[in-house]
């Protein structure tokens, strides 16, 4: 083929393939007999494709220029379309920025009116807390003694044993346990209003110090920790303080979303 | 003389008429002036190393703009149409640079 063909250079790659075979090869065939005689450009036909070809490029020149205003105009909505959601945006930012600063004074003011409303959202751990109380550190012991490691069952056992000791706030490393509140083991973790904490784990209680100290060692969880202590090397204290503080409970662990206030007859 | 005539009839028909291209056709019009653009400098190649021939140049110019339209609307439908345009004018491209290289070298031997 290649020596019967002597215009190609055997090409070594596709676009060079493509650049040497530029000229379709049809031309190279040199043919006889009817067609022997259309070798110039000044005929009918080459002069209708010409014809063609001059009116494709026009149209498409003309349509261009044609469509090049309305093009333009439709961006220009675009960008007008933007600009105005934009304003629109501001203003609702500014509305909500608004409302969101009447709603605090709103509620303030009704925290300022009604000593109810506070001593309610001290109870449901919606505020911060202080007072005296007890601080239990737990620390695991040596995790290849059966029951070294602590689990979400004995810090719910211990929170109980401080409910029942007349504990009136508590919180597990920093996290206060509220009315929705859940301590569980998710992912080798234990995890309390869904926040992952690990040991050593201290829990504060706020309560009367002598109180709570003594019926919690006196009931079941108290026996229970101290058991603990002794068989699987958990450590396990019980500090008094005067003075201790727990943190509010975070705000999308004491939303309701679907309970509802029934009306009681009183 | 008639091929002249027929460029100036083409554009001077286009300006006056101002025909609308339908809707649907116009994503194939720009490929099928490229692919018709290839076909006339390959053409004039062959003018001028004296080897054209009318008949070829017909043929291929309506199956290049055939050809190009249909890949185009082929690769719309397989939701590749750009990338297969794209395709279609770089090897159209690469052969009208030839051409007109080799059209060059011709003219000026250089």
């Amino acid at each position: 083929m290649a020596a019967d063909e002597p215009w190609r250079v055997n090409p070594i790659g596709l676009l060079d393939q493509i650049a040497e075979t530029a000229l379709d090869d049809d031309y190279y065939v040199v043919r006889t007999g009817r067609y022997s005689r259309s070798r110039q450009l000044n005929t009918i036909v080459s002069g209708f494709v010409l014809t063609v070809f001059a009116l494709l490029v026009t149209i498409a020149a003309v349509q261009t220029r044609t469509d090049r205003p309305a093009t333009e105009l439709e961006r220009q909505t675009l960008i007008d379309d933007i600009e105005a959601r934009q304003q629109s945006l501001t203003t609702r930012e500014d509305a909500a920025r608004k409302l969101r600063a009447e709603v605090t004074d709103l509620r303030s003011s009704v925290s300022s009116v009604d000593p109810d409303h506070d001593l309610l959202r001290l109870l449901t751990s919606d505020v911060p807390a202080a007072g005296e109380g007890v601080v239990i550190k737990v620390d695991e012991g040596d995790e290849q003694v059966t029951g070294g490691r602590i689990t979400d069952d004995d810090l719910q056992l211990l929170v109980n044993g401080l409910w029942y000791a007349g504990a009136e706030a508590i919180a597990i490393n920093g996290n206060r346990l509220g009315a929705l509140s859940s301590i569980r083991t998710a992912g080798g973790a234990i995890t309390v209003n869904f926040r992952s904490i690990g040991p050593p784990y201290e829990v504060t209680a706020i309560g009367d110090t002598e109180t709570l100290r003594q019926r919690f060692t006196e009931n079941a969880a108290g026996r229970y920790w101290e058991s603990r202590e002794a068989q699987s090397g958990v450590s396990f204290s019980v500090v008094g303080s005067s003075d201790l503080e727990v943190a509010a409970t975070p705000r999308e662990r004491l939303t309701v979303k679907h309970a509802k206030v029934l009306e009681e007859d009183e | 003389m008639i091929p002249v005539l027929g460029l100036v009839v083409g554009i001077v028909a286009g300006l006056l008429l101002q025909p609308t291209v339908p809707a649907g056709l116009q994503p194939y019009l720009p490929i099928a002036i490229v692919a018709a653009l290839d076909a006339v400098v390959g053409a004039a190649r062959a003018l001028g190393e004296r080897r054209f021939n009318d008949r070829v140049f017909v043929i291929s110019f309506i199956s290049n703009v055939l050809l190009a339209s249909f890949m185009v609307f082929l690769g719309d439908q397989l939701g590749v149409g750009s990338q297969l345009s794209t395709g279609v004018v770089v090897v159209l491209g690469i052969r009208i640079f030839a051409n007109a290289a080799a059209i060059r070298r011709r003219i000026f031997h250089a």
